[in-house]
């Protein structure tokens, strides 16, 4: 009776929950703020070693009865995740340190957010997706109103707080009601359930899980809460939650759809459409508008949300899994681009002390080695080449041309058009940090960087670049991803 | 009996809710939320969900409702709100929420589940017995969902720890403006 | 007794519970809205599982109110934390924030 339980799977999971522990422990017993923060980074790299030997192991390890499946794409996304966590935490140990916030706990409630993301890439039921996308969010929710004597970050906090329980609560009905039609948690099991003849409930019933989902990747019209929250959360917390929770829901999101409610495809393909191409278009037009750099990233990653929908929406017309694995080389490229974006927000913000963007004018004079990759990051948002940015919307659009069908072709025509849109914006900022006068009063000279943000920007951009030149890499990875193991 | 039961415990149940959401007082409303979690409850017994039904009173009335009620407490805000001057962009979405409610209150009346038959009482899903249930449900949830159940637990506690974390007087000092200090070297 | 008419209460609580979070103003009631709209998840969880005899149905239910008490405390501390910078539970008087 006793279940099979092979601890070589759930490696990543142990290191990282000891790691947990031990950071608790740490914080108890040591006024300094340097150790559990060593503890945290420590533990995250550790979790990668045992991902790597069940790469190089590379057998497919199903446990509980399909509930939760250790595979190639487990695996690339569990990685993407320790990466992405590893990088906040190098954003996160100046910036939590040096401030009047400090608590050890922080780096506790970071790494059981990771824990729930490493969890959801190889949670293959309903139930384990759920308790995966709470451990996820509820310690974000205490992340955001981190700066407690804030009242923005208050707000921030009480705001994603709602959203988050109210998209919780939407997303559970319309998982109960799937539930109750295909009789089973597990994904194989809907799947089995979506490929015969399904009936109009069964429409319901996804529409209200996706709405659910649709809350928490931000995706227009349930985006409303992504702007206040990145605003007034501290910044390492908004790259945090913008990359890594965001990608988060996605990675739930993709595995939900692809394999369970793929073969439905009338009840879940126009949803899907219709979130991208509305996040796509209100995400860059309400960019266009932003003074605050902190809430312009926000818009811009709504609509970055909305072009990692696009092949999503489409999958369903293309064959084999290039839709699928343009998701997660989007996710991937995504993630390097827009950490690199926040990191080089938060060293400006060391100069500038402000979140303006007409704050940041004449930056690249003083400060050319902050600006030159900060340029980078935003180039490659707006996917110029030689940046990995174009990869990823080569990678899209090759999937929309796959599909080849008219609404997907309209799909692309719309993601093309926004692509121009975000180029301005993005490009305005990079010409403000170039081309303009500093303006009058700002102090733009200031101690040196924490060797932490420099790591991670210095990181970002290598990947960014090579990436950009040797696609192939993530290219790979995309296809690793989908091979049967 | 048990139509009986499912009438009267239903009618509880919408009752409360409503009560929960138009009360002025919140302390009322809190009230009103024991009395519809208490007929659900009753709505599990029905169905033979004993432990989900005992888990539902000791966790949901029991610890949760008095959370909220000392809360209230707290801060003092035992008064009445007013009820007017709801948001510009509420009519629409509660329309539209009405209309999903509609459309779907109209598929489940007209859906044919599988065999139209009742719900199972007392037959296999729990052999009639008290104990088989809980000895069911305690099979299940510690062989297929351990896994889930396991990352509950870490969940619960890095729950308690963000709730302290928050809800503690630090001793720092409050100092709204820094976007970030910048201090010498490091 | 047919699986229906529980569905029927659980979609009716469920938007009652939907009404609630849109009307009201107090964080502290939008919550306990929410915990309406998650009972009536659990009702067709539970009522599903007594229909189809599949248990699962009611495991969920329990990880739904576990989870739901930790919601709940993290979220009540959030009040609590908001409360004491403005003194009002109130979320019209929570916007600094456009948008």
């Amino acid at each position: 009776m006793n279940p099979h339980v092979d601890f070589h799977a759930f490696a990543p999971e142990i290191v990282l929950t000891v790691t947990i522990v031990a950071v608790l422990i740490a914080d108890l017993f040591t006024d300094d703020s340097k150790l559990p923060a060593r503890i945290a980074a420590l533990g995250v790299l550790g979790s990668l070693v045992p991902v790597l030997t069940l790469a190089v192991d590379g057998q497919t390890r199903s446990l509980f009865g399909g509930a939760f499946v250790v595979d190639p794409f487990s695996l690339v996304l569990t990685g993407f995740f320790l990466v992405a966590g590893y990088v906040t935490l190098l954003l996160s140990f100046d910036y939590i340190g040096e401030g009047d916030y400090y608590q050890g706990e922080f780096y506790v409630l970071l790494l059981t957010s990771l824990l729930g993301m490493i969890v959801i890439s190889s949670a293959r039921d309903l139930i384990s997706i759920f308790v995966a996308l709470e451990t996820i969010t509820i310690p974000t929710f205490v992340l955001a109103g981190w700066r407690k004597h804030d009242t923005k970050s208050n707000e921030a906090s009480l705001k994603y707080f709602l959203i988050g329980v109210l998209s919780s609560a939407v997303m559970l009905y319309g998982m109960s009601l799937v539930f109750g039609l295909a009789n089973s948690t597990v994904l194989v099991d809907i799947h089995k359930y979506a490929s015969g003849h399904t009936p109009a409930l069964f429409a319901v019933a996804v529409f209200l899980t996706l709405v659910g989902f649709a809350f928490k990747v931000s995706a227009v019209p349930f985006h409303f809460w992504a702007p206040d929250t990145y605003e007034g959360a501290p910044t390492p917390v908004t790259a945090f939650l913008s990359v890594a929770s965001k990608a988060g829901g996605f990675v739930a999101l993709l595995t939900i759809v692809r394999l369970g409610f793929f073969p439905s495809g009338n009840s879940w393909q126009p949803i899907l459409w219709v979130l991208a191409a509305a996040s796509m278009t209100l995400g860059n037009l309400a960019a266009l508008r932003q003074t605050n750099i902190v809430r312009m990233l926000a818009y811009s990653s709504i609509a970055q949300g909305g072009f990692i929908l696009v092949p999503l929406a489409v999958a369903g017309d293309v064959r084999g899994n290039a839709a699928w694995q343009a998701v997660v080389i989007y996710i991937l490229i995504y993630g390097a681009m827009n950490l690199g974006a926040f990191a080089a927000v938060i060293a400006a913000a060391r100069r500038t002390r402000s979140a303006e963007i007409s704050r940041l004018a004449g930056f690249g004079r003083t400060n050319p080695a902050i600006a030159v990759m900060f340029s980078v990051f935003l180039f490659s948002l707006a996917g110029i080449p030689p940046l990995a940015g174009w990869f990823a919307k080569f990678v899209m659009f090759r999937a929309v041309f796959d599909a080849n069908t008219t609404v997907a072709v309209v799909l692309g025509v719309i993601a093309a058009v926004n692509s121009v849109i975000a180029f301005f914006y993005y490009s305005g900022v990079v010409r403000r940090l170039w081309f303009d006068e500093p303006a009058a009063g700002v102090e733009l000279s200031s101690p040196r960087l924490p060797v932490g943000l420099s790591a991670a920007m210095g990181l970002m951009t290598a990947v960014i670049l090579v990436v950009g030149v040797y696609p192939q890499f993530f290219a790979r990875l995309g296809e690793i991803a989908f091979q049967r193991g | 009996m048990t139509v009986v039961l499912f009438f009267i415990f239903g009618a509880l149940t919408i009752g409360g809710a409503l009560g929960v959401v138009l009360a002025r007082n919140p302390v009322h409303s809190a009230l009103f939320l024991v009395l519809t979690l208490v007929s659900v409850a009753v709505l599990f017994l029905l169905q033979d969900a004993q432990l989900v039904a005992a888990v539902q009173i000791i966790v949901y009335a029991g610890a949760i409702v008095v959370l909220f009620l000392f809360v209230i407490m707290l801060l003092g805000v035992d008064q009445t709100e007013p009820f007017a001057e709801p948001l510009r962009f509420q009519r629409p979405v509660a329309l539209a929420l009405g209309a999903i409610l509609l459309a779907e209150v109209l598929l489940l009346a007209g859906h044919r589940w599988a065999t139209g038959a009742k719900t199972a009482r007392g037959v296999g899903i729990t052999g009639g017995a008290f104990g088989s249930n809980i000895q069911r449900v305690a099979r299940v949830l510690f062989t297929t969902f351990l896994w889930p159940f396991e990352i509950t637990a870490v969940l619960l506690v890095i729950a308690v720890i963000g709730a302290v974390v928050l809800a503690r007087r630090s001793a720092q000092t409050p100092d709204s403006e820094s976007e970030s200090a910048p201090r010498s070297g490091s | 007794m047919q699986l229906n008419e529980f569905l029927i209460l659980a979609a009716f609580l469920f938007c009652t519970g939907a009404y609630g979070v849109l009307a009201r103003r107090n964080g502290v009631l939008v919550l306990m809205s929410i915990e309406l709209m998650l009972n009536a998840v659990n009702i067709n969880l539970v009522a599903f599982s007594a229909f189809t005899k599949n248990v699962s149905g009611q495991i969920f239910a329990l990880f739904i109110i576990t989870i739901a008490a930790a919601e709940v405390g993290v979220g009540l501390a959030i009040v609590l934390l908001i409360y004491r910078n403005l003194h009002s539970p109130d979320l019209d008087e929570v916007d600094q924030l456009k948008g």
